[in-house]
C-alpha cells in the first residue's frame, strides 16, 4: 500500500519536473525568436507601447513588404531611405553561394575522402590535422594575406571570392566525415564489383555513391548552413554581397529601423531553418561525426 | 590462352596505373586549394607578424619581436585576456551545464519530446550575425523583450539600458553566444543518451544500484567522451567568437566586450597595422591551439580509461 503511495508521488513530480525542464527549454529558446517575429509584424508605434503587446494588437505585413519591395512599399516617417533595397539581391547572392559551396565541396571533398580512405593512403592524419586546424584557426588571423591572394586573383567583391573561401574551409571537416563513412561503407562489395570487372568509377558510381547518400546529405547541409551563415569573409572580401554583413550595416544605421530590419531577419533565416528542420536527422548525424572523436 | 593472359596483364597494368595515378588526381583540387587559400596565409600571418608593415609606403621591414612585446608590454592586451577569459567561463559553462539538462530532458519519454528535440535545433540553425541581433533586441533600452518582460510582471518601474553598464554588456553578449551554443551541445550529448543501452540500467537495477548511482556510473560514465568534445568546442568558440559579439557592442562600452578577436580586428581594420594585427592573431591561436590541446589530452585519457 505504502509503496504503491510513494510510487504514485514519484511519478508525479518526474513528469511536473519534466515539464517544468520543457517549458524552461521552450522559453529559452523560444522568446528571443518570439520576439523578433512579433516585432517584425508590429507598426513602429506598437513597438514604443509599454508594457509591450505580446500579441501585436494591429498585425501589419508592411514591414515584409517594405523588405521585398526595397524603397517603394510604405512612406512616412524615418522610413523609406532605400535602405532594405540590397536585401532581396543579397538573399539571392546567399542562395547561389550557398548551392555553390554545396556541390564545390561534396565534389572535390568527396573525391579528396574516397581517396583517403580507398588507396591505402597514409595522408589521412593531414585531413584530420587540417579538420582541427581549421577550427581553432582564428579565421581573422588569415584575412589580409588571404585578401591580396584573391585581389592577385581579382576575385575581390565577386562571389567567387566567397564560394572559393567557404569551400575551401569546410573542405577538411567534409573529407573527415565523407572518409568515415567511405571506410566503413561496403569495401567488400566494391571490390566484388571490381573483381567482376566494374571501372573504379562504376564501383563509385553503383556501389559507395548510392550507400554514402546519408553522409552526403549530412555534410551537404552542414555546408549550406556555414555558408549561408558566414560573416566576417563576406564583410571584409565583398561590399556585403551577401545576408549577413548586410544585416550588420542596417544595425549600425542612425536610425535603427527596427521592424523592418526583424522583418528583414526573419525572411533571411526562413532557408537555413528549413534546411535544418527538413535534414534534422542528417545533420544530427553529421554534427556528431564530425565532431572529431579525437 | 595467350590472349587471356594479355588480357590479365593488361588488367594488371590497368590496376596498377590506378593504384599510382588516381589517388594523386582526386586529392589534387583538395590540396592544392587548402594550400592557397588556408596554408600560404597562414605562413603569410607568421611572417607578418615579425615586420612592420607600411601601407603607405608600401615597404615591410623586418624587425623581430618588436612586435609581440609592444603587444605584451599594452595595457588593451592584458585587458583584452582578462575580458576573454571572463567571456570563456560563462561560454564554457552555461552551454555546456543547459545543454546537459536539455539533453536529459529530450531523452525522456513524455508528450511534446518531438517538439523539443526539432525546436533545440532552432538556435543552431541561425547565423551568429542573426543571434547576436536577436539578443541584441532582447536587452535594448528602449524596446527591448526583457524590459519587457520585467515589466509586465512589475519587477521594473522604469527600462533598464542592460548593455550600458560594463559587467551586463559583457554578461549578455557572453550568452547571447552561450544560447546558440547550448543547441550545439545538447544535439551532441542527447546523441550520445540514445546510444546508452537500455539493458545497462536494468542489470544496474537488478544489483541494486540507486538513481544517484546509475547516473553516476552509466550515464555520465557513457556521457564522458562526448562532453569532453562539448566542452573543448566551447572554449575554442569562447576564445573565437567575433561575429556575435561585433554585432551587439563592437567591444564596447568602453573596452568591456573587447575579447582578443575584437582587439585583433582593431588593429587590422581600424589602425591598419597589420604586423600588430597579425602578432595578435598569432597569440590567439597559440591560445586556443593550446587550450585545445589539452582537452584533446583529456579525451584520449578518457577513452582510455572508458573504452
Amino acid at each position: 500500500m505504502s509503496y504503491s503511495y510513494g510510487k504514485y508521488w514519484h511519478i508525479i513530480i518526474r513528469s511536473l519536473a519534466t515539464y517544468i525542464a520543457f517549458f524552461c527549454l521552450l522559453f529559452w529558446v523560444g522568446f528571443p525568436v518570439y520576439y523578433m517575429l512579433i516585432t517584425s509584424f508590429m507598426s513602429a508605434p506598437e513597438l514604443g507601447a509599454k508594457p509591450p503587446n505580446w500579441i501585436p494588437k494591429q498585425p501589419t505585413i508592411a514591414n515584409y513588404q517594405e523588405v521585398v519591395m526595397g524603397e517603394t512599399a510604405v512612406r512616412g516617417e524615418h522610413r523609406s531611405h532605400g535602405e532594405f533595397s540590397r536585401m532581396m539581391p543579397a538573399l539571392l547572392n546567399s542562395t547561389i553561394v550557398s548551392v555553390l559551396v554545396v556541390f564545390l565541396n561534396l565534389i572535390i571533398g568527396g573525391m579528396a575522402a574516397y581517396a583517403f580512405s580507398r588507396f591505402d593512403f597514409r595522408l589521412a592524419r593531414i585531413a584530420y590535422l587540417g579538420v582541427l586546424m581549421t577550427r581553432v584557426l582564428p579565421a581573422l588571423s588569415l584575412i589580409v594575406p588571404l585578401f591580396i591572394i584573391l585581389r592577385k586573383l581579382a576575385l575581390i567583391n565577386t562571389i567567387w571570392a566567397l564560394v572559393l573561401t567557404y569551400t575551401i574551409f569546410i573542405l577538411p571537416l567534409t573529407i573527415w566525415i565523407l572518409r568515415e563513412y567511405f571506410d566503413t561503407l561496403a569495401r567488400d562489395i566494391e571490390e566484388m564489383a571490381l573483381i567482376d570487372g566494374a571501372t573504379r568509377w562504376q564501383a563509385f558510381r553503383m556501389v559507395v555513391a548510392p550507400l554514402a547518400v546519408p553522409g552526403l546529405i549530412a555534410v551537404g547541409v552542414m555546408s549550406f548552413m556555414e555558408a549561408w551563415s558566414e560573416f566576417f569573409f563576406a564583410l571584409t572580401l565583398t561590399n556585403s554581397l551577401t545576408y549577413p554583413p548586410l544585416l550588420m550595416s542596417y544595425r549600425n544605421l542612425a536610425q535603427v529601423n527596427w521592424n523592418g530590419l526583424a522583418a528583414a531577419t526573419t525572411i533571411g533565416v526562413i532557408p537555413p531553418v528549413t534546411v535544418a528542420f527538413v535534414f534534422q536527422r542528417y545533420l544530427v548525424r553529421g554534427l556528431s561525426e564530425g565532431a572529431v572523436k579525437g | 590462352m595467350a590472349t587471356a593472359e594479355l588480357s590479365k596483364s593488361a588488367a594488371q597494368a590497368r590496376k596498377h596505373w590506378d593504384r599510382k595515378w588516381i589517388p594523386y588526381v582526386l586529392l589534387a583540387p583538395a590540396l592544392i586549394t587548402i594550400f592557397v587559400i588556408i596554408l600560404s596565409p597562414l605562413v603569410t600571418t607568421i611572417a607578418y607578424s615579425f615586420s612592420n608593415i607600411d601601407l603607405i609606403r608600401d615597404r615591410t621591414t623586418f624587425i623581430g619581436l618588436d612586435n609581440y612585446i609592444e603587444l605584451f608590454s599594452s595595457r588593451l592586451f592584458w585587458k583584452a585576456l582578462e575580458v576573454n577569459l571572463k567571456f570563456a567561463a560563462i561560454v564554457v559553462t552555461v552551454p555546456t551545464l543547459i545543454g546537459l539538462c536539455f539533453a536529459l530532458l529530450l531523452v525522456e519519454n513524455f508528450i511534446g519530446r518531438s517538439i523539443g528535440r526539432t525546436l533545440l535545433i532552432l538556435p543552431w540553425a541561425l547565423p551568429w550575425i542573426v543571434v547576436g541581433l536577436l539578443w541584441n533586441w532582447l536587452v535594448n533600452a528602449q524596446f527591448g523583450a526583457l524590459n519587457g518582460l520585467l515589466y509586465t510582471l512589475g519587477l521594473i518601474d522604469k527600462y533598464i539600458p542592460f548593455m550600458a553598464d560594463e559587467d551586463l554588456a559583457l554578461v549578455f553578449t557572453a550568452l547571447a553566444s552561450a544560447w546558440r551554443q547550448t543547441s550545439f551541445s545538447a544535439i551532441l550529448l542527447l546523441a550520445a543518451l540514445q546510444t546508452i543501452p537500455e539493458d545497462l540500467y536494468d542489470a544496474a537495477k537488478v544489483d541494486g544500484a540507486g538513481m544517484r548511482a546509475r547516473f553516476r556510473f552509466i550515464t555520465f560514465a557513457w556521457l564522458r567522451p562526448t562532453l569532453t568534445i562539448v566542452l573543448l568546442y566551447n572554449v575554442v568558440l569562447g576564445f573565437l567568437q567575433f561575429d556575435a559579439v561585433w554585432i551587439m557592442t563592437q567591444g564596447g562600452p568602453g573596452d568591456a566586450t573587447m575579447l582578443i578577436s575584437v582587439l585583433l580586428y582593431r588593429y587590422t581594420f581600424i589602425n591598419f597595422d597589420l604586423g600588430m594585427g597579425a602578432a595578435v592573431s598569432n597569440v590567439l591561436g597559440l591560445i586556443t591551439m593550446g587550450v585545445g590541446l589539452i582537452f584533446v589530452r583529456l579525451i584520449y585519457r578518457s577513452q582510455g580509461t572508458y573504452a
